[in-house]
Parts: structure tokens; sequence; C-alpha cells
């Protein structure tokens, strides 16, 4: 009987779980426009689980790299969603990436 | 170096378990005439890969296999609250489906206009008017 796979399934559906409330947190304090940087970190993470050699930890950072790929395309309409009152709009000035108007040009990717 | 395929293996699973969450479970949702069709199978496939997780030695299938199960048990969940979204006008409802035109009939805030179709404003807005107004906006 080996354990891994069950295990690993509960700790990464806690992990998408977090994902739910940093996105909405996310949006709320930084707002959508820093998704290229949170893909970006997802993948730099998915990339460094290569050199780690535990398997946990391994198998784990690339989990919540893939959790913050997934995240970084529901920025937007996480967005929307405050917008239309489905979520607590958050009126305050919301600090600007790097790059903010090259970024508005971009389609923001979701699911 | 030996590089650790095991994150990218994780990686992969959890991507894939949480697109067929959002894109699967709505497009199943949308077009199943019922909730507790598409919740069995969602149940039995969920135990099915965890039961394969726990037969397999190999660590890589042992841990896809755990992930992927696992988002499909939340899944089986998901169908019903996707249900809720859309009497609740939060999602899109297919006409064609007797279900939601049911929930069509009985549920003023049901639409069938999918409200998060559009860019961010940078301002509160009603919905009714937000799809025009991104539109204006581009």
């Amino acid at each position: 009987m080996n354990l891994f796979g069950l295990g690993l399934g509960l700790v990464t559906l806690f992990i998408i779980g977090l994902g739910f409330v940093w996105v909405i947190r996310g949006e709320y304090y930084l707002g959508y426009l820093w998704w290229p940087y949170i893909m970006g970190l997802g993948f730099l993470l998915i990339a460094a689980s290569l050199f780690i050699p535990s398997v946990w930890g391994s198998a784990l950072l690339g989990a919540v790299g893939a959790s913050l790929v997934w995240g970084s395309t529901e920025l937007k309409e996480q967005a929307v969603r405050a917008e239309i009152g489905w979520y607590p709009f958050n009126p305050n000035p919301k600090p600007q990436p790097p790059f903010a108007e090259q970024i508005k040009k971009w389609p923001a990717p979701h699911l | 170096m030996i590089l650790n395929w095991m994150g990218l293996a994780a990686a992969a699973a959890t991507f894939f378990g949480i697109w067929f969450g959002h894109v699967g479970v709505r497009k199943i949702e949308a077009a199943s005439p019922t909730i507790w069709a598409p919740t069995v199978i969602a149940l039995t496939l969920g135990l099915a890969l965890e039961a394969g997780a726990l037969l397999a030695n190999n660590l890589y299938l042992s841990g896809a296999l755990g992930i992927v199960g696992m988002t499909v048990l939340w899944d089986a969940l998901e169908f019903s609250r996707q249900h809720k979204r859309i009497a609740h006008g939060h999602a899109p409802a297919n006409p064609n489906n007797p279900r939601h035109a049911r929930l069509l009939s009985e549920y003023k805030s049901a639409t069938t206009t999918n409200w998060l179709d559009r860019d961010p404003v940078g301002h509160p807005v009603k919905p009714e008017t937000s799809l025009l107004e991104a539109e204006g906006t581009k």
C-alpha cells in the first residue's frame, strides 16, 4: 500500500483551496495587473522543483507553482466579480506593477 | 546533477485537476439534465483514482493519481455549487438544458448572460450595464 499519492492529493487540495483565498485578497490589495509576475513566479517554482532532491519537497513546490499559474489566470475575473458586487471592491488606489501600461494591452488569460 | 521530475509531475496533475474542475465541471453541468448523475460518476471516478494511487508502486503515478483523484472528488461537490451559481446568475444558464430552463423560470436572478466575460473597468458597476461599459472602453 502506497500512501504517498493519497497524502499528496490531500495536501494539494489544501494548496488549491488556499489559492482561492490569495486570489481574492491579492486582487483586492494589488489588482489584477500583477498576473504576469504571479504566473512567472509559478513557472519559476515549477522549474526550481526539478532541483529539489526530496520527493515531497519537489512535489509540493510543483503543486504550489501550478496553483500560482492557475491563480494568475483568475485575477482578471476576480476583478470583474468585485466590480459587480459579488466580492468587496477596494476603492483605494492599487500599486501598479512594472510595465503596467504594456500589461494592460495584453489579453489577461483565464480558464 | 540529477533532476527530480516529481515536481513537474505534481504541477501537471495539479494544473490538469484545477483546469478540469473549472472548465470540465462548467461544461458537464451545463449539458447534464440532472446533478446526481455527474456527481455519482465523479465520486466513483475519484475513489477509483485514489485506489489506483494507493496500489501504484511508482511514485510518479501514485502522486499524479492522488492529486487528480482528490480534485475529481471535490468536483463531485462542485456540480451542486455550479447549479446554485446558475440560480443566482453567477454563471450563465443553458436554456436548452431543461434543468437550467427551470432555473431561468423560477429564479429572477438566473440569466443566460456571462457577466464575467469582459475586461475590468476599474470601478463598481451594475452587472446589467457592465458589459456595455466595458465594450465602450476598448
